[in-house]
C-alpha cells in the first residue's frame, strides 16, 4: 500500500526518521527491549536534538510528566495516562510505544462492547472444531503478543470497558503471565512487557476501575493547558501538522484566529473570563484543546473548498457554533449570552467574528 | 613553601551535605580558628548553643531596642554548617568568631518595603540569573538542581569547588547590578577586616578557616589588600540602629515558611533526613525514609497504602533520578513518584502526608534561663509571683480561679491572687501566647469564677519572645496590641472587643482610649447586628466590671447612645425574609438583655421600637411576633392587647406563612404565658380551620419548627387546652400530641420538608 494512501499513518512511521536519528545517536545505555534509551524517548516526545536532526516536539505541556510516564515504563510497572478529554493522553501513548518499540499499534480499543477474550486470547472456531485447540488455532490479543515479544500493549479508553473485563488485566500485570489450559501452557511475558492505558474522567458512559486494577498503574493525570500561550502553541503546533498531511488548499490560521479560538474555548470552559472580571455560563460540552484543533482544520476546509484560502469570521463562525452548541437547548443560550456580553464588548478587534456569530443565531 | 592563606571553605546555609564535609575538614585540618560568617556581636550566643540541653532548631533573634521595632533572624538547623562549625570549635577547643558586620549596622539599613519600585531592578538580575541557570541545568528548579549537584556530592573537594564554582559565576553574572551589591561590597570589606584582625592577633593565616556563603568566598579571597580607604570611612560611619539580642527555640515549620537567609529551605524534615543519612546510614535512607512516611500518614489517616506500592514508588523515584543522570532521588523524585504511585496521580491525594514528611513539626529548645528577653523574664517573675510555676509543663493542667476577694488573709495581694492570675492569662492570651486557654463557664452566672486549661509549650515560648517586639514588658506589649488592634478595627465589634479585653486584663487606662475611639467610630454607619453585639458586650463589661475592680464609669454614656442608635435603627432592619429574621431576633435578645440589665438606658425608646415592631403589617411576621412576645413578657402589653393583636394576626385569610409565622415568633418566648391564655388557642385553632389543604400544609411547616423545642410537659398543657376547647379529654389528647409519630405521618412529614414555597 502506498504510504501516501493512508489517512493516518501510525506514529512510528510518521515519524521515521526521527526515530532512525535518535537511534543513531544513542550514548545512554538502553532498557531491555527498548529501541533507545530513556533520554532519548524523552528527547523524541518533547523536543530536542539528535545528531543533527531537530526533533519536533509532540507533546507541548509539562516535560515532567512525560519523565514520570517513561521512567514508570522502565520499571515495567503499568502506566494509566488520566485526563479530561482531548488532552492528548492517546497522542502520548502512541508516541511512547512508537519510540520505546518502534510499534505502536498494539493496541485495544474500550468499548463498551469489548470482552474479556480480546484481552487475553480467543478462538478461530472453523480451525478449533476441525483440529481442536492448537497453538495455530489461537487467536492472540494485542496483549498476549506484547507479553510474548517485550513490548508495550496499549489499551484505549479503558473506563469504557465493563468492569469485569479491565478486572481481566489485574492478573496480568500482576504475575506477568496469562495461563492457556485449553493447550496446558503458559505465556510468560518477556522482559519490555508493559501496558499504557488511557482513561477519561469526564464523559459520560464510563466504568469505574476497581481499586485493585488501579494500584496496579502508576498513575499520571494530563492536565489541561496551563495557560492562553501554552495552549495556542499546542494548537499552532497541531494545526500545522495535521494540515500537512490533509490538503486543505488553505492558508495556516494566523495567530490572531488562533488566539480567538483558544480564548473563546478556555473561557467558556473555566466559567469565567480570561481576566477573570466576569462570570460566564459554561457550556455542556468539554472544549478540549482537541477540539479547537479540529474546528481550526475545519475552518481551513471550508476556506479551501468554498472560499479563497484564507479563514474568514464566516469560517470561523460556523466551526465555533458547531463545537459549542452540542445540546441545543441549553447550549444556545449559554452561547447567546457569551456573544452579548463578552465578546460584543471586546472592540473593534473582535466585531468581525461576533457579527458573523450572531448572524448564525438569528 | 607552605601557603599562606586561610582555608575557605563556601556553603550553603542549611546544607546537611555542606555541615558534614565541613566537619570532616576540621578534624583533618585542625585549625586554631574558625571565622563564621555572622553578625560579630552575636558570639555570647555560642555558648549557649553549645550546651548540650540546647536542641536545634534555634534561632538568634536580634531586635532594635527603640520603636520602630526591625529584627533579623538567624535559624539554625542541626545541618547548618555554621552551627556544626561552632559545635565543632566548642569540643576541640578552638576559638570561633562570627565575622560579619554587627546586628546594629543589618537593623539601621533600610527596611526592603521602604525601597523605591525603581531601585528593585537589580533583584530581578539575580533571579534572572538562577533562572537561566535552571534552565542551562535542564533543571526545574535552583533546590532541585543544588540538591542533586552539591547536596549529593560524593567528597568534600567535590563540595567545595561546586560550591565555590557556583558562587563565583552566580557573582560573575549579577556582579555589580545587584540591588544589595553595595550592602555587600561593605559586609565584604568588613570580614576582610576581621581576617586581618585574627591575622594580627598573631594566629598564622593558613591555621584560620573561614565558613561562608558561597557567594562570598570570591570577595574574601583578597583578605591581604590594604583596605580602600574610602571603604573604610563608609564602614566608620555606617548607621547604626542599638539593639539587642537573644537565643530562641525554633521550629521546623517556621525554618519552612520564613529563613533569615536568601538560601531558604522548604523542606527542613526532610533536609533532616539527608543529614542523617549521611551518619553512616544507607545512602538511599533518606529515600526510604520519606516514602514509609508517606504512606504510614496516609494510612493512618485512613487511606490504605500497600508495601508493594511504596516499593514501586522508590522504584520509580530512583528511575526519575536516572534520567537527570543522577543515582539517589532527590525531593523532586521523591515527591513526584509519591503522587504518582502514592497518590492515583493527583497530589491533592497526598499533600497533607507530603507537609507533614517534608517539613515537619519538630521544635528546638533551649535550657532554662539562656532565652531570656526582658519581657520572658518579665513572664517568670509574674509566674512565679502569682504562684503559677507549677503550671509550666508540657501536659495540660487545669486551673480554676475565685474572683472575689478573700476576706480571711493576710495581706491585700493574696486576697486578690485569682484576680491577678485572671488578669495575667487574660494579657497572654491577648498576646497570643498560646500558654493558657479559657474554658466556658460551668455555671451560668458566675461571674466569679473561670477556668483555665495551662500547657507550656515550645511554641509559646516562641510567640513570648517575639512579643518581646511589642514592649519590655507584658503588660506595655498588651498595651501596645491594643492600641495596634484599635487603630486597624474596621468595624465596631472588633472594638468592643478590645474594650472587653481591656477590662478582663485589668488595665482601666487602655480600656479608656478604647472607649473614646468606640465613641468616636460609633457615629458612623453600622448594621443593626454589630450593633447589638457591641451592646451585650459593653453590657457585659459595666455588670461585672466591679468584681475586677476596674472603673467602668466612662462607659456608661457611650453604652446609651449606641443603645439608642439600635433602637432607631431597628424597625428598619425588620424588613427581611425569614433567613435573615434569626439575626435580627438574636439582636432582640442582646438589646432587651442590656435593657433589662441597665436603668440608664433609654427604656422608652425601647419600648416604642418594640410596640412599632410589633404593631406594623409591613415588617417580617416572625419578627413581629418575638417583638410582641417581648413586650409581653415585660409585661407591657396586655391581655387585651394580646387578644386584638391573634385576632389581627390569625384572621382568616391571612396566608399561613404569615400568620404561622408570626405565632412562631411569638412562641419563641415566656410559653407559660401564652400556655395559660386559652383565648389564644381558640383563636388559633380558629384560623387553622380556615385555611385550605394546600395552606394547611404550609402553615403545618411554621407550627412544627414553633413546637419544636417544646418540652413534654409544655405539650401536656396545650393538650389540656385544646382538649377544652375540642371538649375531649386532656390525657387523651396528651397522648396523641406525644406518641412518636406513626410510619404514615412520618411519612407525610417528611413530604413536607421539600415543600416547595414558590408554588
Amino acid at each position: 500500500m502506498e504510504k501516501n494512501q493512508v489517512q493516518r499513518l501510525p506514529a512510528e512511521q510518521l515519524f521515521q526518521e526521527e526515530i532512525n536519528a535518535l537511534i543513531a545517536a544513542e550514548t545512554d545505555p538502553v532498557p531491555k527491549g527498548w529501541k533507545m534509551s530513556p533520554r532519548s524517548v524523552r528527547t523524541y516526545i518533547c523536543g530536542g536534538k539528535a545528531g543533527n536532526m531537530s526533533i519536533t516536539p509532540k507533546y507541548i505541556g509539562q516535560e515532567r510528566l512525560v519523565e514520570i510516564a517513561i521512567a514508570t515504563l522502565v520499571t515495567d510497572r503499568a502506566l494509566l495516562l488520566i485526563g479530561e478529554p482531548g488532552t492528548a493522553k492517546s497522542w502520548l501513548s502512541e508516541h511512547l510505544a512508537a519510540a520505546i518499540n518502534g510499534d505502536s499499534t498494539k493496541v485495544i480499543q474500550g468499548t463498551a462492547g469489548t470482552t474479556e477474550e480480546q484481552i487475553r486470547y480467543s478462538w478461530n472456531y472453523a480451525m478449533l472444531i476441525a483440529q481442536g485447540p492448537s497453538l495455530e488455532a489461537m487467536l492472540k490479543s494485542p496483549v498476549l503478543t506484547a507479553m510474548e515479544t517485550g513490548t508495550i500493549a496499549r489499551v484505549e479508553e479503558i473506563s469504557r470497558c465493563a468492569s469485569e473485563v479491565q478486572d481481566a488485566l489485574i492478573s496480568i500485570l500482576s504475575e506477568k503471565r496469562v495461563s492457556i489450559p485449553e493447550l496446558g501452557m503458559e505465556v510468560p511475558a518477556q522482559k519490555g512487557f508493559s501496558v499504557i492505558a488511557t482513561a477519561n474522567t469526564r464523559d459520560k458512559g464510563v466504568n469505574e476501575m476497581s481499586a485493585a486494577l488501579k494500584r496496579r498503574f502508576n498513575i499520571v493525570v494530563l492536565p489541561t493547558p496551563a495557560d492562553l500561550d501554552a495552549e495556542m502553541e499546542i494548537v499552532k503546533t497541531r494545526v500545522e501538522q495535521q494540515a500537512g498531511g490533509l490538503d486543505l488548499n488553505a492558508k495556516l490560521p494566523s495567530a490572531e484566529v488562533v488566539e480567538k479560538v483558544c480564548t473563546i474555548f478556555r473561557e467558556l470552559r473555566c466559567g469565567e473570563t480570561l481576566d477573570r472580571s466576569q462570570k460566564v455560563k459554561a457550556t455542556s460540552g468539554v472544549l478540549s484543546t482537541a477540539e479547537s484543533i479540529s474546528l481550526l482544520c475545519n475552518s481551513m476546509a471550508l476556506a479551501g473548498s468554498f472560499g479563497n484560502g484564507d479563514i474568514t469570521d464566516y469560517d470561523l463562525a460556523a466551526g465555533l457554533q458547531g463545537a459549542v452548541v452540542k445540546e441545543e437547548e441549553k447550549d444556545a443560550i449559554a452561547w447567546k449570552e457569551y456573544l452579548e456580553n463578552v465578546m460584543k464588548k471586546r472592540g473593534s478587534r473582535w466585531s468581525g467574528l461576533y457579527r458573523a456569530c450572531r448572524e448564525l443565531n438569528k | 613553601m607552605m601557603e599562606r592563606e586561610p582555608f575557605f571553605f563556601g556553603i550553603r546555609h542549611l546544607s546537611p551535605a555542606g555541615a558534614f564535609y565541613l566537619r570532616q575538614l576540621l578534624a583533618r585540618r585542625r585549625p586554631r580558628m574558625v571565622l563564621v560568617e555572622g553578625p560579630c556581636d552575636l558570639g555570647d550566643e555560642m555558648v549557649h548553643m553549645r550546651k548540650t540541653q540546647s536542641q536545634p532548631p534555634m534561632a538568634v533573634l536580634a531586635y532594635t531596642k527603640e520603636a520602630p521595632i526591625r529584627t533579623i533572624l538567624y535559624p539554625f538547623a542541626s545541618y547548618s554548617p555554621e552551627y556544626q562549625a561552632i559545635l565543632w570549635c566548642g569540643e576541640h577547643n578552638v576559638e570561633c568568631r562570627f565575622m560579619d558586620l554587627p546586628t546594629d549596622v543589618f537593623l539601621a539599613l533600610p527596611a526592603r518595603e521602604d525601597i523605591p519600585e525603581e531601585e528593585k531592578a537589580g533583584e530581578e538580575e539575580r533571579f534572572q540569573v538562577y533562572r537561566a541557570l535552571d534552565l542551562r541545568c535542564g533543571e526545574d528548579g535552583h533546590e532541585t538542581f543544588w540538591e542533586r549537584t552539591l547536596e549529593q556530592a560524593a567528597s568534600m573537594e567535590g563540595y567545595r569547588e561546586g560550591a565555590n564554582l557556583f558562587g563565583r559565576y552566580i557573582r560573575e553574572l549579577t556582579g555589580e547590578n545587584d540591588r544589595d551589591w553595595e550592602e555587600i561590597r561593605l559586609r565584604e570589606a568588613w570580614m576582610r577586616g576581621q581576617i586581618r584582625k585574627a591575622v594580627a592577633e598573631g594566629i598564622p593565616p593558613e591555621e584560620i578557616l573561614v565558613v561562608t556563603g558561597a557567594y562570598h568566598v570570591e570577595g574574601l579571597q583578597n583578605w591581604e589588600q590594604m583596605p580602600d580607604p574610602e571603604e573604610e570611612k563608609l564602614l566608620q560611619e555606617l548607621p547604626r540602629a542599638a539593639s539587642s539580642h537573644t537565643l530562641m527555640p525554633y521550629s521546623d515549620y517556621r525554618l519552612s515558611s520564613r529563613s533569615g537567609y536568601g538560601a531558604g529551605n522548604k523542606a527542613p524534615a526532610y533536609y533532616g533526613l539527608l543529614w542523617e543519612a549521611l551518619h553512616g546510614k544507607d545512602p538511599m535512607y533518606a529515600t526510604y525514609c520519606y516514602l514509609a512516611r508517606i504512606a504510614g500518614f496516609q494510612r493512618k489517616s485512613g487511606s490504605p497504602v500497600s508495601s508493594a506500592e511504596v516499593i514501586e514508588a522508590v522504584r520509580l523515584s530512583v528511575e526519575l533520578a536516572q534520567m537527570r543522570g543522577g543515582q539517589i532521588p532527590a525531593l523532586r523524585d521523591l515527591r513526584d513518584a509519591a503522587v504518582t504511585c502514592l497518590g492515583g496521580g493527583h497530589f491533592a491525594s497526598i499533600s497533607l502526608a507530603v507537609a507533614d514528611t517534608e517539613i515537619g513539626t519538630r521544635i528546638g529548645s533551649l535550657p532554662e534561663g539562656v532565652s531570656r528577653t526582658s519581657i520572658q523574664e518579665d513572664f517568670y517573675r509574674q509566674m512565679k509571683e502569682w504562684k503559677l510555676e507549677k503550671y509550666r509543663d508540657i501536659t495540660a493542667q487545669d486551673l480554676a480561679l475565685d474572683l472575689r476577694e478573700k476576706r480571711n488573709v493576710a495581706s491585700e495581694k493574696s486576697a486578690f491572687l485569682d484576680l491577678h492570675r485572671s488578669f495575667f492569662l487574660h494579657r497572654l492570651r491577648v498576646l497570643g501566647v498560646s500558654f493558657a486557654t479559657q474554658g466556658k463557664h460551668v455555671q451560668d452566672n458566675a461571674t466569679w469564677a473561670e477556668h483555665w486549661q495551662l500547657r507550656w509549650t515550645p511554641e509559646a515560648e516562641i510567640q513570648l519572645v517575639e512579643s518581646a517586639l511589642k514592649g519590655d514588658t507584658i503588660l506595655q506589649a498588651v498595651a501596645f496590641q491594643m492600641k495596634e488592634t484599635m487603630e486597624g478595627a474596621g468595624n465596631l465589634g472588633s472594638m468592643a472587643q478590645v474594650i472587653e479585653d481591656a477590662f478582663l486584663c485589668g488595665m482601666p487606662a487602655a480600656a479608656g482610649q478604647a472607649t473614646d475611639a468606640l465613641a468616636h467610630k460609633a457615629v458612623d454607619a453600622i448594621s443593626l447586628e454589630e450593633l447589638a453585639r457591641t451592646v451585650e458586650r459593653l453590657s457585659v463589661v459595666i455588670r461585672y466590671g466591679n468584681i475586677r475592680q476596674v472603673d467602668e464609669k466612662p462607659l456608661v454614656p457611650v453604652l446609651g447612645r449606641i443603645f439608642y442608635r439600635a433602637c432607631l435603627l431597628l424597625p428598619g432592619a425588620c424588613v427581611c425574609d425569614d433567613g435573615a429574621s434569626n439575626v435580627v431576633i438574636t439582636a432582640m435578645q442582646q438589646l432587651n438583655g442590656a435593657a433589662l440589665a441597665h436603668d440608664f438606658l433609654d427604656q422608652e425608646g425601647w419600648k416604642a421600637a418594640l410596640s412599632q415592631v410589633a404593631d406594623r403589617d409591613d415588617l417580617n411576621t416572625r419578627i413581629s411576633g418575638f417583638a410582641a412576645a417581648v413586650l409581653l413578657e415585660r409585661g407591657l402589653m396586655d391581655t387585651r392587647q394580646l387578644q386584638t393583636e391573634v385576632g389581627r394576626r390569625l384572621s382568616p385569610g391571612m396566608p399561613a406563612d404569615l400568620g404561622a409565622g408570626w405565632f412562631e415568633g411569638l412562641a419563641m418566648k415566656n410559653r407559660y404565658a401564652l400556655i395559660a391564655r386559652l383565648s389564644l388557642w381558640e383563636s388559633l385553632d380558629g384560623y387553622l380551620d380556615t385555611l385550605d389543604q394546600e395552606e394547611f400544609k404550609r402553615a403545618l411547616v411554621f407550627l412544627r419548627r414553633a413546637f419544636a423545642d417544646f418540652t413534654a410537659r409544655e405539650k401536656d398543657e396545650i393538650a389540656e387546652n385544646l382538649g377544652e376547647i375540642w371538649h375531649l379529654n386532656g390525657s387523651q389528647v396528651s397522648e396523641v400530641l406525644n406518641s412518636v409519630l406513626g410510619e404514615e405521618e412520618s411519612g407525610l412529614l417528611e413530604s413536607l420538608e421539600d415543600f416547595d414555597f414558590d408554588l
